[in-house]
């Protein structure tokens, strides 16, 4: 539906009625009066939609009756008939019958009105034609602006996600930091999740490796906290942290642990 | 100062639009003079079967005084007399006999005005196309006041009823288009006028949740309220109303509201309700989201001026200059001359609802405006006031003076056909910004 702008004390229901007569326009196609409209669809379209009954030899027909008139064979169509009595006394006839009137007039009348029939029914089938063609102009009007809508529609959708993935820096800047340090290309937002879940198991790994090398002894200071990574319940916010470590060279003995480590940050 | 209100059928169960416009106006008059209603026995505007008894009575605290039907009609001779003024060349005679087929043929109505002249100061005429108006107002020159309720159709171009318009005092319309038409007709400018119509009983409350459960209907309507019949655009309602049903298959539901003379179609969007009463009417035009006026010749639709008053708006037939016009002066209701207009603003109500309050707000301005009951009132009596100080004297020569041809030229056709008449008047929507 067309929008309105409507305030309540200015509503002008003649410039409504414009713009729904406007409307009424567009979608007909064409500026036809209701009555022309029905005058249109009284038209028949029985040969049209039965291709049995159009005639398939119309241009021979036209040729036929555009070529030199064969006056002889006319008057031959023109005084003939089946039966023979009557062929006979019309020939006998003839001359007298054109002491009162010339055939060749009557055989150009016929011509005529034979070339009146073609054309009609030529005009008849541009008609036909003219409003098929009219029809499936509308109707791709209508896909047009189908697709027109639709295309809109995507395009909005594209900047509403758009929108969406700039609306997340901690998350989309934070993850890519690993890689970028190493100088690889920024991994795809999967990754970065799989990143997150791998520097978890790691500085778990740690705190065990820690746990062997102190004898069990608990960590002292703040300092050594940070330095044995996030706890396990800390929030994504410190998983920057639990990155850090991948710098620190493989000091321990389980340098196998560490190389794996490393591996699994490949 | 006292009036006598003179119309064709009169009760309190009679609905006809002229008839029950004669009973407002008679009931809200009786609060400023003495008010006698002057009329037939019948109740049935097709046979004018005497029903009522004849004599006084009273309606509704307003006295009335009936008088029997001569004869009832008989719809064939009606019919063909009908076909013979409106479509071929005839005579002054075959109107007159036209106008007596018609009826409510009651020659004691007339004779009693006549004695009564000097007892009333008005007498006020309603429906101009009656037997009781055309003889009545011949009875009572110089105090007769005609409610035309003219209609653009075929009888508005009778020969006989150009005089009627110029012989009366003055000419109460109901609408500009009303009145223009009149005056194209009769070259009546001369006639004292005012554009009046009339107000409605509106409720202050109406129920519309009090309706749907009534009625159990659900969902969102549009309303058409009057008599179901092909005269009043009903047919052609249908058909639009099932191709847009077809197109849009979760719009709008239609009820009908009324008797009905032509065929409801057996449609799942269709409701037919019957005759309601006005609660059950009032109620249901507050459910509506709009009123369907698809009528082509009316002049004054008292229904959609009841929608306008309960502030609901009008989709109305293009095609009746009246309806259109009154569309387009109050900006309360849009109108449609075709199937294309009719889908295109029935579809622009149902999705736009601010515009349907809009409408409905500038419906409910409209009719405060002009068809408040205050506002009929002063117009009637600013009439009187008016035609009490005018001279009386050359109306009532121009009447006295009128007379039927004589009997030779009566019976000559050279009338021409009514409905070629009507042809050549000009039409459309009024353009003056009164009324």
């Amino acid at each position: 539906m067309a929008d309105f702008s409507i305030r309540a004390d200015s509503v002008n229901v003649e410039d409504i009625m414009r713009q729904i007569r406007a409307r009424v326009r567009e979608k007909r196609g064409v500026d036809y009066t209701e009555e022309q409209i029905q005058e249109l669809a009284s038209v028949k379209l029985e040969k049209y939609l039965d291709p049995d009954n159009v005639r398939s030899e119309l241009l021979q027909q036209f040729r036929k009756i555009s070529a030199t008139p064969d006056v002889q064979a006319e008057e031959q169509s023109l005084f003939g008939s089946s039966k023979p009595l009557v062929r006979l006394t019309r020939r006998l006839l003839r001359p007298v019958l054109k002491l009162f009137i010339n055939p060749d007039k009557l055989i150009q009348a016929t011509r005529f009105s034979q070339h009146v029939d073609l054309s009609y029914e030529v005009l008849h089938n541009l008609v036909l034609e003219m409003t098929r063609l009219g029809i499936e102009v509308k109707n791709l009007k209508m896909r047009v602006e189908s697709v027109s809508s639709r295309l809109d529609f995507y395009e909005r959708r594209a900047r509403a996600l758009e929108g969406l993935v700039q609306y997340r820096p901690v998350a989309a800047a934070a993850a890519p930091l690993p890689a970028a340090a190493k100088g690889g290309a920024p991994p795809p937002e999967g990754a970065r999740e799989g990143d997150a879940q791998a520097g978890d198991a790691r500085s778990r790994r740690r705190r065990r490796r820690r746990g062997r090398r102190g004898g069990g002894q608990p960590p002292q200071g703040g300092e050594r906290q940070d330095a044995a990574g996030p706890a396990p319940d800390q929030p994504v916010a410190a998983e920057p942290r639990a990155a850090e470590p991948d710098t620190e060279p493989p000091r321990d003995p389980d340098a196998g642990d560490a190389a794996g480590s490393g591996r699994l940050d490949q | 100062m006292k009036l006598a209100v003179v119309v064709q059928r009169y009760g309190a169960e009679i609905n006809g639009g002229a008839e029950l416009h004669a009973r407002y106006v008679a009931e809200h008059l009786a609060r400023h003079a003495e008010v006698e209603v002057v009329t037939t026995c019948a109740s049935d505007y097709v046979t004018w079967r005497n029903e009522y008894p004849p004599g006084a009575d009273t309606v509704h605290g307003v006295a009335v005084r009936r008088f029997p039907v001569r004869r009832e009609r008989s719809v064939r001779t009606f019919g063909r007399l009908s076909e013979l003024v409106f479509n071929h060349p005839h005579s002054i005679a075959d109107e007159l006999a036209w106008l007596e087929s018609e009826g409510p043929t009651s020659p004691a109505l007339v004779r009693y005005l006549a004695e009564a002249r000097e007892r009333f100061d008005f007498f006020i005429f309603f429906s101009y196309r009656y037997y009781h108006a055309w003889h009545g107002t011949r009875a009572v020159p110089g105090r007769a006041l005609l409610v035309p309720t003219a209609e653009r159709d075929s009888t508005i171009g009778l020969a006989i009823f150009r005089p009627l318009f110029q012989r009366v005092r003055a000419l109460m319309y109901n609408s500009l288009e009303e009145r223009d038409l009149i005056r194209a007709v009769a070259a009546a400018e001369r006639v004292p006028g005012v554009v009046v119509g009339t107000g409605s009983a509106v409720p202050g409350d109406p129920q519309p949740e009090r309706f749907r459960r009534k009625f159990g209907v659900t969902g969102r309507f549009a309303v058409y309220i009057g008599r179901i019949d092909a005269n009043k655009g009903c047919a052609e309602l249908f058909e639009f109303f099932q191709r847009y049903a077809k197109a849009s298959s979760d719009g709008l539901t239609l009820v009908m509201v009324g008797n009905a003379i032509l065929p409801v179609p057996d449609h799942p969007r269709i409701r037919h309700l019957g005759f309601l009463p006005d609660e059950d009417k009032f109620d249901a035009l507050a459910a509506a989201e709009v009123l369907i006026m698809p009528s082509y010749f009316e002049s004054l639709s008292m229904v959609a001026l009841e929608a306008w008053a309960l502030g609901k708006p009008v989709l109305a037939n293009g095609r009746c200059d009246v309806l259109k016009g009154q569309c387009l002066r109050s900006n309360a209701g849009l109108f449609y001359e075709g199937y294309g207009e009719f889908v295109e603003t029935l579809q622009t109500l149902e999705h736009t609802p601010s515009l349907v309050a809009a409408l409905g707000v500038n419906g409910r301005s409209y009719f405060d405006r002009h068809y408040a009951w205050p506002i009929i009132e002063r117009k009637y009596l600013a009439m009187f006031d008016r035609l009490r100080r005018e001279p009386a004297e050359e109306v009532v020569a121009r009447s006295s003076a009128w007379r039927l041809p004589a009997w030779r030229e009566r019976r000559g056709r050279t009338v021409p056909a009514a409905s070629a008449v009507v042809e050549q008047i000009p039409k459309g929507p009024s353009r003056s910004a009164d009324a």
